[in-house]
């Protein structure tokens, strides 16, 4: 593996001292303390709700989990989009491969760079606000509380890894920036935010609400209390949730959210008709019940990359770029 | 002679069903500046990528300095060095960390790698920029950095592959020097591509002529307008050209062919004939006007091989 360790120690000082590490890493260690304060909040009006709330209670509408699934994507994919190919049109990659190296150094060198930089950000992300958290609670994360602090670090990770995969297969589809970082835009707007709109939509088509038709209270509530209006909401609700698995941020935001001790996927309705949607899971279980999802995100992080590698071995380096 | 140093053997490359180059058999000598000469697109990038082991060649082999360009690629990367065309450079990072870089990927310790460094970025020039970030750079300089870093690892083979393109005169000599004294001084192999007749005729020797892939001729470059010209052309001016008068010199032994242009003759010859063909034209009673050998400007020669007309 001759000169993969130096490929990633130039890609890995280039990341993290470029300008668009640092604003994203800026932005979402903002973000985050932000988050992590109001998780505090949460917790010192609701003491039982336990420390790991900081990652996932909110009063103003983000929490972490909230800042991955929207973030995530553009953070992976930034530092994804224009490995390869802005070195294949600047001209550098072909002074790079006439080094007496084997082509999958580069590659090899340039994807670790990038999961090493991302684990930073995430990895201090999560302990800036753990430790402010137990700074302004006054009281620190138990046992499993570190446990699950770790798996969810962790868990970012191989989502953030996801993302710079797919961005790297991008950049080595694509022969310009211009065209990766339309497609890179497009995943991010089409992973994070339309595919739960889409989802609504085609779970509206398939499995509508009836409109009582009857005016007066006591047939709206007969029909809200039906067996049967219960069942359409568990059906309406699995397609909803099928369809919006199809995206990483998805998956990500259950199996996160098992991890913190809520648990996704699973729409409970208490006897009453009321109740909370969520319940608290112990970690193995919480793992046990979202295994699927922490090996599709992975599975995904294989493929992207295998797929980008095999290209990139593949790659004509051709008169002319 | 010295030793060969660059053997191809039937070297075939195709892009699909493209033929970029057509059985190419080549021999450079060590210590020698190897002209590769021929117009755009006619697989001069092609062939030195493949001897660089950048690209497998569809069929053929060829070795440099005694390596395999396929099975031993990596250690042919080791000696050889290749200027790509439009070779870029890390614009953020200052020529000193590009060289280093370069440096590190030839496994080359760090006080030697240091001790490198200056050394050829002084002998290129750039010493007062070393710690400039290459985005201030013109293009010169970069072709420079760029001639630096094929250096650092000190091969026996340099290729360079168009590397005066875009440059401004005053940066043409620049390289051009450069390419010479490293010949001299330190005799490395060069193999110099490009398609720009002059620079070629400046630097090398010895050329080789590739077009569509094939490689044409081989030979120093005042063998090849030799060969070009063949025998001898005459220029005539007439007062008058009749189709017997024509037909007449071409009937001449020695006579390969004769083009009429208005009052004007040319007429190729094999052999000297010009005696017989001035006295065929005053029997015919036309009055010489004019006439004198038809030279060739090296540009009319090499035109003739771009074309195809051997």
């Amino acid at each position: 593996m001759a000169g993969v360790g130096v490929v990633f120690r130039k890609e890995l000082a280039d990341h993290l001292g470029s300008r668009r590490y640092l604003v994203l890493f800026a932005l979402i260690l903002l973000l985050s303390t932000m988050s992590a304060y109001q998780g505090v909040l949460y917790i010192r009006d609701r003491p039982q709700a336990g420390f790991m709330a900081i990652f996932w209670g909110t009063q103003f509408g983000f929490s972490f989990t909230y800042l991955m699934v929207f973030f995530g994507p553009i953070i992976g994919l930034a530092l994804g989009f224009d490995a390869v190919n802005k070195e294949r049109t600047g001209g550098s990659l072909s002074v790079l491969l006439s080094q007496p190296i084997y082509r999958d150094s580069v590659i090899n060198g340039k994807f670790l760079a990038g999961v090493t930089a991302l684990s930073i950000l995430a990895a201090s992300t999560v302990t800036i606000m753990s430790s402010l958290a137990t700074t302004l609670l006054g009281f620190g994360p138990g046992i499993e509380d570190l446990l699950r602090i770790t798996l969810i670090a962790g868990l970012t990770i191989l989502y953030l890894a996801f993302w710079l995969g797919l961005g790297l297969l991008f950049s080595t589809v694509t022969k310009k920036t211009s065209t990766s970082i339309l497609m890179s835009i497009a995943t991010w707007l089409l992973c994070s935010v339309m595919i739960s709109i889409i989802a609504a939509l085609i779970a509206n088509v398939v499995a509508p609400i009836p409109m009582p038709t009857g005016a007066g209270i006591n047939t709206t509530r007969q029909l809200f209390e039906s067996p049967e209006y219960r069942e359409l909401l568990q059906r309406r609700f699995t397609i909803q949730t099928s369809i919006q698995r199809i995206s990483p941020a998805y998956l990500y935001n259950e199996a996160a959210q098992a991890i913190l001790g809520r648990a996704g996927g699973q729409f409970f309705i208490g006897p009453g008709g009321g109740g909370s949607p969520f319940r608290s899971l112990d970690v193995s279980q919480a793992l046990m019940m979202n295994w699927p999802q922490i090996t599709a995100l992975a599975v995904g992080l294989v493929v992207c990359f295998a797929a980008s590698y095999i290209l990139f071995l593949r790659l004509e380096i051709r008169p002319g770029g | 002679m010295s030793q060969p140093i660059i053997q191809t053997r039937d070297l075939t490359k195709y892009y699909g069903e493209v033929k970029a180059v057509d059985h190419l058999n080549l021999t450079v000598y060590e210590g020698e500046i190897f002209g590769f000469l021929g117009p755009n697109g006619s697989g001069k990038t092609t062939t030195l990528l493949m001897l660089m082991g950048l690209t497998v060649p569809t069929s053929g082999t060829a070795t440099v300095a005694g390596y395999d360009i396929i099975k031993e690629s990596r250690e042919i990367r080791r000696v050889a060095g290749l200027l790509p065309e439009g070779a870029g450079y890390y614009e953020d990072l200052t020529a000193r960390q590009n060289m280093d870089y370069i440096g590190q990927l030839n496994d080359i310790p760090k006080p030697e790698r240091e001790r490198r460094i200056n050394e050829l970025l002084e002998a290129v020039g750039l010493e007062k920029w070393a710690d400039v970030k290459v985005e201030k750079f013109s293009r010169g300089m970069k072709q420079r950095l760029g001639i630096a870093e094929v250096l650092i690892k000190r091969p026996k083979i340099a290729f360079f592959d168009e590397p005066t393109i875009g440059l401004d005169p005053q940066g043409v000599k620049e390289i051009r020097d450069i390419i010479l004294r490293l010949n001299r001084e330190e005799s490395l192999t060069i193999f110099y591509s490009s398609h720009l007749l002059y620079e070629v005729q400046q630097t090398c020797r010895r050329v080789g002529f590739i077009r569509e892939g094939r490689l044409i001729a081989t030979d120093t470059i005042e063998n090849l307008s030799k060969k070009v010209s063949g025998g001898k052309t005459l220029e005539f001016e007439l007062t008058e050209i009749t189709p017997e008068l024509i037909r007449e010199i071409r009937a001449i032994d020695g006579v390969a062919s004769v083009e009429q242009e208005g009052l004007r003759l040319y007429v190729y010859m094999e052999r000297d004939r010009s005696r017989d063909v001035s006295e065929t034209i005053t029997k015919h009673g036309a009055i010489i006007l004019l006439m004198r050998p038809r030279e060739y400007s090296l540009e009319d020669i090499f035109l003739k091989y771009y074309e195809g007309v051997t």
